[in-house]
């Protein structure tokens, strides 16, 4: 039986590295699983090497050592399949299309049917109503990302992985991002990884928070995020959990000793 | 040849409508100083004025008209089939990587074959028609269009490709959807060089014995020192190229309803790591890729063994098997002569593009009034220009030095103003801030980010020298290698043809590889960011 398109899926990351032809070891042997269906957020500070992960779970660079599998396969396999999306921290919208067609590219990326209904749903969903047939150029920063996070979720992807996709805009939309967005991708069984260095974010999004050390990454802390949701701007229980990551952060920036905790 | 630079154009804001002004009163007092000094000259047979020009158009409309109509269509004929080539193997090379160090490698060895024997074996090979037009026209198209739609198609971001990527799609998807769109830009600032070109390479096409046409009108008037029709037909020639360029430009930019993009020249063959390696395999692929179309091609068509020269004939001439050394050594001595115009030709122009560059900068207000006819002199063909500065300035040294660097100034000024202009705006506001002098402004900021525009221009104007100094070999000074290709092809001297065309196209390949050579080691001191 074909799997459900909407069932999320199970990464499995086994003793996976990267080191680069000129030396650079951006990512030491990590072990870890995404659960199907759960959001996980990987922080850890710039440069460390968390979008490389997630670029060897897009299937974009090849592990060096180690593997990764996206349901027992590598991640090339499920993106033939058209069940894997990501969303970068620029928007790569294409210029010449409308936000319209750019959802559409998607879909025709996966080759998938356009599907006119489901673009106009997904365009009011982000907020971006009325302007589907605007040139990315004539939108604004945040409204660029709020058209590529479309674009990701347009395929109803298994497996969604966003790398910084509120990186590029100010605070104030960053902020309004953070919270409206994340409710098209939860709840609808899709297994989400989204990389920040935003603690506060990490903490909004998360089902789990793996904290990764400077480069190379290696998980520093791997923390359960059990508030209820939807989550509110100020929670005590939330403060806590923010400083419990920023500690590992810190035990990481001052060298200390990979530790894994919970997951 | 022409390097591929496109000028920006801004919208025609206050500035901009100034340095128009500048323009068309630079334009005036250039044609009365042209007036004056032509009546000045009178009886000397030098300068026609413009009024003469003028006359002599009027009165020679109708046989003008035709000549114009014959030429313009195999300058159409040719540019489009030429484009097409282009866009097919810019296609290729994009769908499979692998295969564009061939390509670049193959058109750089094309772009380097010397108009002044192709021309003459094209009509050997193509009888009396528009072949030879046509194909000259295709040849000098093909790489102007060719080099910048290669940048465009690789000019996009990789997270562009990333998309592609992750819906487990490959690079013949990434070409439809991402980069043939992304490249039309390129495509049309491309084109808009190709225009002249097409121009030019017909006109080459006519001179090798054409029934019709303005380049047989123009042999028969420098033959009969018709001062007045030589510089009508040159007028005739620079005009229509300019509207050339000016017509397909305008389209480009309808086109793509934006600014067209900078392109100076071909990326550097290989750089970083494995450099020589890749560069020794990418030249040789391209040699070998030559060998087979020119070996194949002599067996394909079923060339008579009087005209065709095998790669091992050629051979044979150079290791002194076939004539005792003879060619070979009438080759090098030609070669030694050409060397004398060229070197300083060439360096002359490069110095004269820096130093007028960096001389607007300093003084702003000349760009209104230097840079459109600059923009505009780079598309009149060579084959115009030749002539006209044989009777400025005669057949002897002067005359050929000053041709070469007028062929290698307009793109070194062009792209080194570009450069000039790239100097980051933080750097020259802390500048600003200590008040510093504007030539140490120069020497500090503009000039090192002026650098990678300079050396592709220098790289670039390689065969652009070559293609001037054989040129006016052939139309003036008759020494040289460029006279002994013309004299060669005109007594069917087909060993020292084949000959001087494999020495002049390894000479200019050599001299583009030396210069690319300088180019990648002062880039990695003084831009490391652009040596890779």
């Amino acid at each position: 039986m074909a799997p459900d398109r909407r069932a999320g899926v199970t990464v499995t990351v086994d003793a996976a590295t990267k080191v680069y032809p000129d030396g650079t070891e951006a990512v030491a042997p990590i072990t870890l699983t995404l659960d199907p269906g759960r959001t996980t957020v990987l922080v850890g500070p710039s440069g460390c090497g968390k979008s490389t992960l997630l670029r060897m779970i897009a299937g974009l660079e090849s592990a060096t050592a180690g593997e990764v599998l996206v349901d027992g396969e590598p991640p090339t396999i499920v993106q033939r399949r058209g069940e894997l999306a990501v969303a970068f921290q620029d928007p790569s919208l294409l210029p010449w299309r409308s936000v319209a067609a750019n959802i559409a590219l998607a879909r025709e990326l996966a080759r998938l049917d356009r599907d006119d209904e489901r673009v106009a749903e997904l365009i009011d969903l982000v907020g971006l109503t009325g302007f589907a047939a605007t040139k990315p150029a004539a939108l604004s920063g945040g409204m660029r990302q709020r058209a590529a996070i479309a674009r990701a979720l347009a395929t109803d992807p298994r497996l969604l992985l966003l790398d910084e996709p509120f990186g590029a805009v100010d605070e104030l939309t960053r902020q309004q991002l953070a919270r409206e967005l994340p409710a098209l991708w939860e709840g609808g069984g899709t297994t989400t990884l989204l990389v920040t260095h935003s603690v506060a974010e990490a903490v909004r999004l998360a089902d789990r928070v793996i904290v990764l050390s400077p480069r190379p990454a290696r998980v520093l802390a791997d923390i359960p995020i059990k508030l209820p949701r939807p989550r509110r701007d100020s929670d005590p229980a939330a403060d806590r959990l923010e400083r419990a990551v920023v500690e590992a952060l810190e035990r990481g920036h001052a060298g200390g000793d990979a530790a894994q905790t919970g997951g | 040849m022409i390097v591929a630079v496109t000028a920006s154009i801004r919208p025609l804001a206050a500035p901009a409508r100034r340095d128009a002004a500048v323009g068309v009163a630079g334009v005036v007092v250039a044609l009365v100083a042209w007036e004056v000094l032509a009546r000045s000259l009178e009886g000397a047979f030098v300068l026609a004025a413009p009024t003469a020009v003028v006359v002599a158009i009027v009165d020679n409309g109708p046989l003008l008209g035709r000549a114009l109509a014959a030429t313009g269509s195999t300058a159409l004929a040719g540019f489009v089939i030429g484009n097409l080539a282009a866009v097919a193997l810019a296609g290729l090379a994009a769908a499979w990587p692998r295969s564009q160090r061939t390509v670049t490698g193959l058109a750089l060895i094309v772009v380097c074959l010397p108009l002044v024997a192709t021309a003459p074996l094209l009509r050997v090979l193509l009888g009396p028609g528009d072949g030879p037009q046509i194909a000259l026209a295709a040849l000098a198209v093909y790489y102007t269009t060719l080099i910048p739609l290669l940048v465009g198609l690789r000019a996009v971001p990789d997270t562009w490709l990333d998309l592609v990527r992750v819906a487990g799609r490959g690079a013949v998807t990434a070409l439809v959807v991402v980069r043939a769109r992304a490249s039309v830009p390129y495509l049309a600032a491309g084109l808009q060089i190709a225009a002249p070109a097409a121009f030019l390479g017909a006109m080459v096409g006519e001179f090798t014995g054409a029934e019709r046409g303005l380049g047989v009108l123009t042999i028969r008037a420098s033959r009969d020192l018709d001062v007045d029709l030589t510089w009508a037909l040159a007028t005739i020639a620079a005009a229509v190229s300019m509207l050339a360029y000016a017509i397909v430009g305008m389209i480009g930019r309808a086109a793509t309803g934006g600014q067209p993009p900078t392109i100076l020249a071909a990326p550097r063959i290989a750089a970083g790591p494995g450099r020589v390696r890749r560069t020794l395999a990418s030249t040789a692929s391209a040699v070998v890729a030559t060998i087979v179309l020119w070996w194949g091609g002599i067996i394909l068509l079923g060339i008579t063994p009087f005209v065709a020269r095998t790669p091992l004939d050629v051979v044979g001439i150079f290791a002194g098997t076939r004539d005792g050394g003879l060619t070979r050594d009438a080759l090098f001595a030609a070669l030694c002569d050409t060397a004398v115009y060229v070197v300083p030709g060439y360096i002359a122009g490069l110095a004269a593009g820096v130093l007028l560059a960096v001389l607007i900068v300093l003084a702003p207000g000349a760009s209104g009034a230097i840079m459109p006819v600059a923009v505009a002199l780079r598309s009149v063909p060579i084959v115009t220009s030749a002539p006209l500065i044989v009777l400025l300035l005669g057949r002897g040294s002067l005359g050929a030095i000053t041709l070469i660097a007028v062929m290698v100034f307009f793109p070194t000024l062009v792209a080194c103003l570009h450069g000039l202009r790239q100097a980051p705006g933080q750097v020259l506001d802390v500048m600003a801030v200590y008040a510093t002098a504007p030539w140490r402004v120069v020497v500090r900021a503009r000039i090192p980010a002026m650098l990678p525009a300079f050396f592709a221009a220098a790289r670039m104007s390689v065969p652009a020298a070559v293609l001037a100094v054989t040129v006016v070999e052939w139309l003036a000074t008759g020494t040289g290698i460029g006279a002994l290709m013309a004299r060669s092809a005109s007594l069917s001297n087909y060993d020292a043809l084949a000959g001087a065309v494999v020495l002049v196209t390894a000479v200019a390949a050599l001299g583009y590889a030396a210069v690319g050579a300088i180019e990648t080691r002062m880039l990695a001191r003084y831009a490391p960011e652009q040596a890779s």
